[in-house]
């Protein structure tokens, strides 16, 4: 006679045992239902797999391949237009509008935009893909209102298709959306979204420095380095001397030292004193070295016996990129921990090349 | 369509082959249509969906030009490439199409010896521009 415990035990065996095998078989019945639907879009798109491929390279010149894929209908038409969709991510140009063209005849634009409201994430999240692949001049005032959607992945998907369409005049809004509430979109997203805009973002970008958001003064400072907005040149030597964020005037130092001049050695310079924060010393010694500037060398020298070991490493790797007088000041050190560390990422940077 | 740039005629009116191109890409929308674009402008393509198949091909017979896919399973676009320069036809010229679109990543495309960098999503006509380019320079 088994006791009450081994009773609990076998009884809890069986349990988790068949809980096993429940999940396994909804695991087999997903895949198989998942491979099922695969084949049947892979037979249902078969027959027009041709034609879709004839418009997507451009080849479709009498606008029959074309036709053709418009006329799809029903289920047929559905698959045909998530294939279309995915195209879109893939290919650009005159293949892509007439790709846009099929799917605006579907109705699936249309859809589009009335699935921006509905209650799936979803099929919010692919209505806003959607808009960003087909563009047309009501997509970005709809894009920028999904912008304050209530989940990030709907905010994302958003961003991602404003930044597709590249409207400079929807900037204000992106960089709005990176320091909103609800969390809006992460730095990262509205940075990319914004270096797909071009050079028209550049007044935008501007007025950002002064935003009370720090997230967004950073964007924008990324940004401004990123695609080398000069004009930016004045409001980031600002907030890398006084923004209250130190994220902030780290991005500043790294922007300045893409698009710097001669004269931000001496900015630059400032900052690397050793009353800074150890974590912009570093941004600033980086920035020297990328500056390319002749007048940093004596700079970069000094931090070479610096007591942060990362610092004089970096200081050594920015004279081994600023020519002779760089190597010439790392004369006598080779056999130094920081000069030979920056060596040997340079040896491994080309090797990796 | 496009003129066709793999010529079928020689100056002296003699049939000649087709130029070839091996276009090796895993993603088979990519890969169709670049076949068919390439083809549709008469040029003898081949298409694969891996980089050991691409550097197979390669060896047995060597194309006239190379677009490669960067990122595919297996052996690397840039993988296949190492090993094109380091063949016995290390002058074929190569074409990298990639969604890799930072700085770096054409860096080390173009360091690695690519003739060309091409970021998807591309436009198929500009892409046959380029082949032709190429193809004329090579010549």
């Amino acid at each position: 006679m088994l006791t009450f415990s081994a009773q609990l035990l076998v009884g809890a065996t069986i349990a988790v045992l068949g809980t096993c095998l429940v999940l396994v078989i909804v695991v087999i019945a997903v895949r198989m239902h998942r491979q099922g639907r695969q084949k049947r879009d892979e037979m249902l798109l078969a027959p027009l797999r041709g034609p879709l491929i004839t418009v997507a390279s451009g080849e479709d010149d009498d606008g029959a391949a074309t036709e053709q894929l418009t006329w799809a209908t029903g289920v047929t038409r559905d698959v045909l237009d998530a294939a279309i969709v995915d195209l879109l991510t893939k290919i650009r140009g005159l293949p892509a509008e007439q790709l846009v063209g099929v799917l605006t005849a579907h109705g699936a634009v249309d859809r589009a935009k009335a699935d921006l409201h509905h209650r799936s994430l979803v099929r919010r999240a692919k209505a806003a893909q959607m808009l960003g692949l087909a563009g047309g001049p009501d997509a970005v005032p709809l894009l920028v209102g999904a912008l304050g959607d209530s989940t990030v992945q709907v905010r994302n998907s958003a961003a991602w298709g404003l930044g597709l369409i590249g409207d400079a005049s929807a900037a204000g809004a992106v960089l709005a959306a990176t320091g909103g509430e609800q969390g809006g979109i992460p730095a990262s997203t509205s940075a990319e979204t914004l270096q797909s805009m071009g050079v028209g973002i550049s007044d935008v970008l501007a007025t950002a420095f002064d935003d009370g958001d720090a997230r967004t003064r950073m964007v924008a400072a990324h940004v401004t380095g990123d695609r080398s907005f000069t004009r930016g040149l004045p409001a980031l030597r600002r907030l890398l001397a006084d923004d209250p964020d130190l994220t902030v005037r780290e991005t500043c130092a790294t922007a300045i030292g893409r698009l710097g001049r001669a004269e931000d050695v001496t900015v630059l310079a400032r900052h690397v004193a050793v009353d800074e924060p150890l974590s912009l010393r570093r941004a600033c010694a980086a920035a020297l070295g990328e500056l390319g500037e002749a007048g940093a060398v004596p700079v970069l020298a000094t931090l070479l016996d610096d007591a942060d070991p990362r610092l004089a490493e970096i200081a050594a790797s920015g004279l081994l990129g600023l020519g002779a007088d760089g190597r010439a000041a790392l004369a006598g050190r080779e056999d130094t921990a920081p000069v030979r560390a920056a060596r040997t990422v340079a040896e491994l940077q080309r090797a990796s090349a | 369509m496009t003129a066709p740039a793999g010529d079928h005629v020689s100056a002296s009116d003699e049939p000649v082959q087709p130029v070839r191109v091996l276009v090796a890409d895993d993603d088979a929308d990519i890969r169709d249509l670049v076949e068919f674009k390439l083809a549709q402008a008469g040029y003898a393509v081949e298409a694969v969906a891996d980089g050991a198949s691409a550097w197979e091909s390669f060896e047995a017979h060597p194309p006239q030009l190379v677009v490669l896919d960067v990122m595919m399973p297996g052996l690397s676009g840039i993988d296949v490439l190492r090993k094109i320069r380091e063949s016995e036809h290390p002058g074929v010229p190569v074409l990298l199409l990639s969604a890799k679109s930072r700085d770096s990543d054409v860096d080390t495309g173009f360091a690695v010896g690519a003739d060309d960098y091409v970021i998807k999503p591309f436009s198929p006509r500009e892409l046959l521009h380029r082949v032709n380019g190429m193809l004329a320079r090579a010549r």
